[in-house]
């Protein structure tokens, strides 16, 4: 607590001081990955080289002969893509809906929606197996876009249907008495009016996508695997390959640190559902 | 009216989507859970097989509820959420407030902090347990070795010797074993999920009242006062929507623990659900049934904040 | 074209009668202006005839066809909004041009509208800049345009100068009329400005809490308001409403008179009523005296020339014209 009691001295050296600091311990993991990942395999668990070694591409290079790379991130990119869009296409309507075309349910409904979020994965775990086997579904793209879409669709929703509460009622409404019709609504009022708030909750849900960690490595064997799968099959390695292991990891969230920069504001929007702005 | 059915029913999909993604896979559930059920028997093949017949009532619930393995996974539930929850708001809100004014570079420290929440969670744990935390391997392991070769050295040194020579070897933990994996996972999230915390603490820090502080000041209080009953206050809200938010992801928490130490000593509800599921589907089915009720009774309190806002 | 009736309108929210069964006619070519204060229920009436508000019974009946079911789009009529909502991402001639397009019309014809709206209405080198780089008034002004390029058969004007200045909204209130004028199409004005209501109506409608208390022409309002409520709300500065032993004089619950009908004098005059000056406005043309002391209504309101020197504390004596004092019974009706 001592934080706030200092003096201006502490307020114009100490604070950015502290706050560089903190920031970079808590950024160390991440350099610390990167940096392994330029190491050999032998060269990472060598205290001698710990800080000064010849710097190598080769983990990357041969990401795709040690651990099948390219086939995870091609379904990665795949499912989250596909999820994503999907998500979109089923929560843009009925945000909008919800949003312009209130009725006395229409808070109970929400509310109801990011109930289903809160249900617990693990206790339909073996149901949900059973169905996807069942329906000859397990381990195909498909499964796993449906789960996809499914899990982050409240979310989704909810984002934007705080973004489409902003728009004054008044547009949409003048667009009715300018004779546009219910699709007219969404695709020349709505859409292009909410296209930062929609591009964000896509964004937002597509990082979620990628990490989901569940369902992909529950629903999934070989086919439709991804890259959290690939990293949880990888994940014991004893020291032996730290280095390429550092390098497929990397690989696996470098992508999404990045997009997740663009999207940090919009993160505490869509993760505490718009009651923190 | 007429012509605003069609804009209503928009919402249809979504609702039937999510609607069935909640009631059938859980009716499932609910159903096996009053049966015998198991994926091999070799003495009873009639239970290998979905079937009214199997019905077996609340055995299922009796059976989990006397499963030692149920109580130490519903503590260590409790276990693990808590610390994290702990963690994560004092150091969220204290990082908020250290960051929340301007100073050079404010912007790349921000982006800086926020990173390690975009981590996959298995990535996390492959990097927490493996580059960091291996007591050989790892940074754990090469600083405390470091430490021994240079106590090492000091033995031999002249005059300081003898008093280094009182000193044991110092011994790496170990994070796999049973008693500390739960740490490992405590520590992994915690730096996971203390920047978003740190996120929602700034934001509400920026809607906080500037002019209620400079009234402050002219009413002499001091810094230490204006966090204590100012900004506390504002950022309670907040701070429960934190709370509420995390224990719902962290209650089902699974990577991490399958990756550190597959479950070894240290079980949560939704790990030992699966480890049922490897063949008592009778079994997994009901300790489901108690992880919905557990987050039911958290999702009620989380409901009931986030809709008082939201709705005006 | 622009005839329109209103049948028995009801509207509920949930359990409370925002509109109790209404009856209302709207003339072909008309300037009617709905007026009253905050809450009582008539933009809802507006939003009713555009379509965006059902009816919980009830008919609107426009050029003859019963709407009720219509959808907005469908009835033929545009409406300038108070917040104007304007398309923020569009230039102001996609705006203006947006009706037209959801019409599918073509773009030789679109173009012609554009261009004669845009003369008319001083947009002509705004045409390709987007809402937010006009002024309040500008933005006012595409939000008509982008009403007349439709030829509806009515205008319907939700309080569409509340949000300008003073000094714009007499201008725009000039334009408006002088456009009406012009284009000779049915008008529907909301506003709770009643001054609004005076300068440009034909036919002004008063409401109160759903109910219609008169309709009329401007004068007809200011002469013969039928009961207290119009009586108080039409007029400006307000009439003077009295109560009590003054008012029995004329065997009336209430006695109304305006501060115009009221001659002031500094002497003592046989009959007059007699009260202390609180706070006199100079306006220059006029003079508003605010006065207490007079029995049944305090303060009394006085228009009186704007030489007449009198100050806070002076004792003034009061005579009410009698000719033009009106009489209310205790049902608050006209006597």
């Amino acid at each position: 607590m001592a934080i706030v009691a200092q003096n201006s001295k502490f307020g114009t050296i100490g604070r950015p001081v502290f706050a560089w600091v903190v920031a970079l311990i808590f950024f160390f993991p991440i350099f610390w990955l990167v940096f392994t990942s330029f190491k050999t395999d032998a060269d990472a668990v060598k205290p001698e080289f710990l800080f000064f070694f010849t710097p190598t591409l080769d983990n990357y290079l041969n990401m795709t002969e040690n651990y099948d790379y390219w086939r995870f991130a091609t379904n990665s990119v795949i499912t989250s893509v596909l999820a994503t869009a999907l998500a979109l296409v089923v929560g843009v309507p009925a945000a909008y809906a919800m949003a312009f075309n209130p009725t006395k349910r229409t808070k109970d409904v929400l509310m109801w929606m990011l109930s289903t979020k809160m249900l617990p994965a693990a206790a339909v775990l073996y149901p949900m197996t059973f169905l996807a086997k069942s329906l000859g579904i397990y381990d195909t793209h498909f499964v796993i876009i449906l789960v996809l879409t499914l899990v982050n669709l409240p979310i989704a929703i909810w984002m934007l249907f705080t973004y489409f509460k902003e728009i004054p009622k008044d547009i949409i409404e003048a667009g009715q008495m300018d004779g546009v019709n219910t699709w007219g609504e969404i695709k020349e009022i709505l859409i292009p009016l909410a296209w930062g708030g929609i591009a964000s909750t896509g964004l937002l849900t597509f990082i979620f996508c990628w990490n989901e960690a569940y369902w992909t490595v529950r629903l999934t064997t070989t086919e439709a695997s991804t890259l959290s799968a690939l990293i949880e099959g990888n994940r014991a390695p004893e020291g032996l390959f730290f280095g390429r292991l550092s390098a497929v990891s990397a690989a696996a969230v470098g992508p999404i640190i990045v997009l997740g920069w663009f999207c940090q504001k919009q993160l505490v929007q869509g993760l505490t559902f718009g009651a923190v702005k | 009216m007429s012509n605003r059915t069609l804009p209503r029913l928009l919402q249809a999909p979504a609702v039937i989507l999510l609607l069935v993604w909640m009631i059938v896979p859980l009716g499932f559930t609910l159903f096996f859970s009053f049966i015998r059920y198991v994926l091999n028997s070799l003495n009873r093949p009639e239970w290998t097989s979905p079937s009214i017949d199997n019905w077996r009532g609340f055995g299922n619930y009796e059976y989990v509820l006397n499963a030692k393995d149920f109580w130490f996974a519903m503590q260590n539930s409790v276990f693990i959420v808590g610390s994290i929850l702990f963690l994560t708001v004092i150091l969220g809100v204290l990082i908020a407030v250290l960051i929340n004014k301007a100073f050079p570079g404010q912007g790349i420290v921000r982006v800086l902090l926020i990173s390690p929440f975009f981590i996959m969670p298995a990535v996390n744990a492959v990097l927490w347990i493996n580059m960091i935390l291996d007591p050989v391997l790892g940074l754990n392991g090469l600083a405390i070795d470091g430490i021994n070769n240079v106590v090492a050295s000091l033995q031999d040194a002249p005059l300081v010797g003898w008093f280094f020579s009182l000193w044991t070897k110092f011994e790496p933990i170990s994070f796999r074993s049973s008693q500390n994996s739960a740490y490992a996972v405590i520590m992994m999230v915690t730096w996971q999920w203390t920047p978003f915390a740190v996120l929602i603490f700034m934001t509400s820090l920026q809607s906080e009242d500037e002019q209620q502080k400079e009234a402050a000041i002219l009413d002499g209080a001091s810094k230490w006062a204006m966090f204590r009953f100012l900004t506390l206050p504002h950022l309670g809200r907040p701070m429960a929507i934190v709370v509420m938010i995390q224990a719902i992801f962290h209650l089902s928490l699974y990577a991490e623990i399958e990756i550190v130490s597959r479950g070894n000593g240290n079980k949560n509800l939704p790990y030992l659900i699966g480890e049922f599921a490897n063949n008592n589907i009778g079994a997994a089915s009901a300790t489901g049934i108690f992880a919905v009720i557990l987050a039911n009774i958290i999702a009620i309190f989380l409901l009931r904040m986030v809709g008082k806002t939201l709705m005006e | 074209m622009g005839h329109i009736v209103l049948e028995d309108v009801v509207k509920r929210f949930g359990e409370t009668e925002v509109i109790p069964p209404l009856n209302l006619t709207i003339e072909e070519g008309e300037f009617a202006v709905f007026v009253g204060p905050s809450g009582c229920g008539k933009s809802t009436l507006l939003r009713i005839i555009a379509g965006l508000e059902d009816t919980t019974a009830g008919k609107v009946i426009i050029d003859g066809q019963d709407v009720t079911e219509v959808s907005p789009s469908k009835r033929g009529l545009a409406m300038v909004f108070q917040s104007y909502a304007l398309y923020p991402h569009m230039t102001v001639r996609k705006n203006i041009a947006f009706p037209m397009r959801m019409a599918g019309m073509s773009e030789d014809e679109q173009n012609t509208r554009i261009a004669a709206a845009a003369k008319s209405l001083n947009l002509t080198d705004y045409l390709d800049r987007k809402p937010g780089q006009l002024s309040g008034g500008q933005r006012q002004r595409v939000a008509i345009g982008r009403a007349i390029v439709r030829e509806p058969s009515a205008f319907l004007f939700d309080e569409p100068l509340s949000n300008l200045d003073a000094a714009l909204r007499v201008g725009m209130r000039l334009e408006i009329s002088e456009m009406h004028k012009r284009l000779k199409t049915t008008m529907i004005y909301v506003t709770h400005d009643q001054v609004e209501a005076m300068t440009m109506a034909d036919r002004i409608v008063v409401l109160q809490a759903g109910v219609i208390e008169q309709v009329g022409s401007p004068l007809d309002l200011y002469h013969t308001p039928q009961n207290i409520f119009v009586a108080g709300f039409i007029g400006s500065p307000k009439m003077n409403l009295i109560e009590g032993s003054e008012a029995a004089k004329f065997g009336a619950k209430t006695i109304g008179i305006r501060p115009e009908h009221i001659s002031v004098a500094t002497t003592p005059t046989n009959g007059a009523w007699k009260g202390t000056v609180g706070v006199a406005e100079h306006l220059g043309s006029d003079t508003f005296i605010h006065i207490h002391g007079v029995e049944g209504c305090d303060p009394l309101t006085v228009r009186a020339a704007g030489d007449v020197a009198v100050k806070h504390g002076d004792t003034v004596y009061l005579t009410p014209d009698a000719a033009v004092i009106h009489k209310f019974g205790d049902d608050g009706l006209r006597m």
